[in-house]
């Protein structure tokens, strides 16, 4: 796969390079402040692109900006957003504008190679990645805990691990369940958030994902 | 004798300017109150302000003039002029400064040829006098000295005249202390964003980086244990590169050697780490108190700016550090190197910092630096909060 990276550390930035290639993927642009973002993006033709949310030269939310504007320059672009500290309103912008092809990480999980790398590459096809503490956020966000407290405890886990993008099988592994087990906690976090029923994984974290943003209503 | 007559002729001088001064005065007078009539008339209203400006640049000279024969500077103290026209001519007529600057302005036109008056006829009969009390008999001048009299009472009449109010004067040093306090508050916005941007870039990073080499390296390890240590090795240089980083970012905020140490301790630890040779003396400092942390840390980062300056710029080879505490409620700083000079405060940021944080606790920095050398760095820092 093509990746483009930004990130102004030269540690973090070789770092990430040396495991992009280690995994046999190929880093065919570097960009190291904001403006060099979207040059990189056009001249590398990635099939995804990993963006500090932090650049120079102002050091705020330059790789949020530029991750932005190159999903309105290319909307089918999958983003990997990586960030030092969640904020939960970056989510929430990234977010605004569709789920798929995105992700939001903090830099910590970076080193979980083999799940940053899976992560990776199901948004680059078009998947979701959020930070457990994002979606946690997201899930204590206000007038949010009363329409999750029907969910059982296990529901919760379900959830959160769909809104982390995850889908089922990942899901059934990681909760050591059988796979049907899952598809039946699912199908009942639908029913009780209200949400339409859907097969596809990607549509239903995109739901779930749209709910959990929306504050808590149901969307669409 | 000579210096005596040295002295009479410097007050003589003194007395001459005063009363040029009056002539002044004595034109100034009905030109200002044609204005305050104009401004009252509302007709050349622009005028007012210019005038009360003018006044306060005569009364700015007399200060001085004032001020260098005592010794000590006259304070003044102005509302500042600016805005739209009716503004300004509220602030000048407002302003308790314009009518105390023209109660000065009558006051010398009368004072100031009435003292020449008395100097003139004084010189011939000084002259003879004092030639033979003193160069006949001896003994020490008893006219000559009337001079210096005249003209320090010239002086001390101007600066009573013109102090500003005691009101006036709190008014203005309410007025320092917000200035400086926001300084402070800057200060501290500041020193806050360095941490956290130091946190960010320097040991967050490198753990990510670590963090990183690891999972690699697990990620190598069954397949290529040769590649794996290679990781691990790397990781724990990583390690132990943050941790030198969360030292520097330590250190930055509030130096653990000062709490161990002393400032004293601290500062002659700076010097023994120093490339060039630097000596630390610090009188006074048994008898006084322990001062705060702040004024400590930034008392520290003085010298070590200093210090770095000394073996950047200077080409010198030796410094020499003052920490005076001989007046507890100060502490005095001096760093003096042997370097050719000419440092000037814009080639570096440093100096600003310093600068900065010294206000910010409501101290002074000065810095000497001729070319051609020696440089010397002066800060004070008030050691009573």
């Amino acid at each position: 796969m093509r990746v483009v990276i930004a990130e102004d550390n030269v540690l973090l930035r070789e770092g990430l390079v040396l495991l992009l290639t280690t995994a046999g993927h190929e880093v065919t642009g570097v960009a190291s402040t904001g403006p060099e973002v979207l040059p990189a993006l056009l001249s590398g033709r990635p099939d995804a692109a990993v963006l500090d949310v932090r650049l120079p030269p102002g050091f705020r939310d330059e790789g949020l900006r530029a991750a932005l504007a190159a999903r309105r320059e290319m909307p089918d672009l999958p983003v990997l957003v990586l960030s030092q500290y969640v904020e939960e309103a970056y989510a929430a912008e990234l977010l605004a504008g569709g789920a798929r092809g995105l992700g939001y990480l903090l830099k910590d999980r970076v080193g979980r190679v083999e799940e940053f790398l899976e992560a990776l590459e199901r948004v680059a096809e078009g998947g979701t990645a959020l930070d457990p503490e994002v979606v946690t956020e997201l899930m204590s966000r206000r007038g949010r805990e009363d329409s999750l407290e029907s969910l059982t405890p296990r529901e919760r886990e379900v959830l959160q691990l769909m809104a982390q993008g995850h889908g089922n099988t990942e899901i059934a592994s990681r909760l050591s369940v059988s796979e049907r087990a899952v598809s039946k906690h699912i199908g009942n976090v639908f029913v009780k958030l209200g949400l339409p029923p859907s097969d596809s994984g990607h549509r239903r974290v995109l739901a779930v994902l749209a709910y959990l943003n929306a504050g808590g209503r149901s969307v669409g | 004798m000579k210096a005596a007559l040295h002295a009479a002729w410097r007050a003589f001088c003194h007395l001459l300017v005063g009363f040029a001064l009056s002539l002044v005065c004595y034109v100034a007078i009905p030109l200002f109150v044609l204005c305050a009539a104009m401004a009252a008339a509302l007709i050349g209203a622009a005028t007012w302000p210019e005038a009360v400006l003018a006044l306060r640049r005569l009364t700015g000279f007399a200060r001085v003039r004032a001020g260098g024969r005592l010794g000590a500077r006259v304070p003044e103290h102005y509302l500042p002029m600016g805005g739209p026209l009716t503004e300004r001519v509220r602030t000048a007529s407002c302003d308790p400064g314009t009518w105390r600057d023209a109660r000065w302005l009558v006051a010398q036109v009368l004072i100031g040829p009435m003292l020449l008056y008395v100097a003139l006829p004084l010189w011939p009969v000084a002259l003879l006098v004092d030639l033979v009390w003193c160069g006949l008999l001896r003994g020490r001048p008893v006219l000559l000295p009337v001079f210096d009299a005249l003209a320090d009472l010239d002086a001390r009449w101007t600066a009573v005249l013109l102090r500003p109010s005691p009101s006036a004067q709190l008014a203005e040093r309410v007025q320092e202390l917000s200035v400086t306090r926001a300084g402070a508050v800057a200060a501290h916005g500041a020193e806050l964003r360095r941490i956290e941007r130091d946190l960010h870039d320097g040991a967050q990073a490198r753990l990510v980086a670590l963090s990183m080499r690891i999972g690699l390296a697990r990620r190598a390890y069954g397949s290529d244990p040769e590649a794996g240590r290679r990781l691990l090795d790397d990781a724990q240089q990583q390690a132990e590169e943050a941790l030198a980083e969360l030292r520097q970012v330590v250190r930055g905020i509030h130096p653990p050697v000062l709490t161990d140490r002393g400032l004293t301790g601290a500062v002659r630890a700076l010097a023994a780490a120093h490339p060039l040779r630097v000596t630390v003396s610090a009188p006074g400092e048994e008898m006084a108190p322990r001062a705060a942390a702040a004024v400590e840390a930034a008392a520290y980062f003085v010298v070590a700016e200093a210090l770095t300056n000394a073996a950047k710029h200077s080409g010198g080879s030796f410094v020499k550090v003052t920490l005076d505490r001989t007046q507890p409620s100060v502490l005095r700083i001096r760093a003096e190197d042997d370097g050719c000079g000419g440092a000037r405060e814009e080639r570096g940021s440093g100096l600003l910092g310093i600068r900065r944080r010294v206000a910010a606790l409501d101290g002074t920095v000065a810095l000497d630096s001729p070319v051609g050398g020696p440089t010397v760095v002066e800060v004070e820092l008030p050691c009573v909060w």
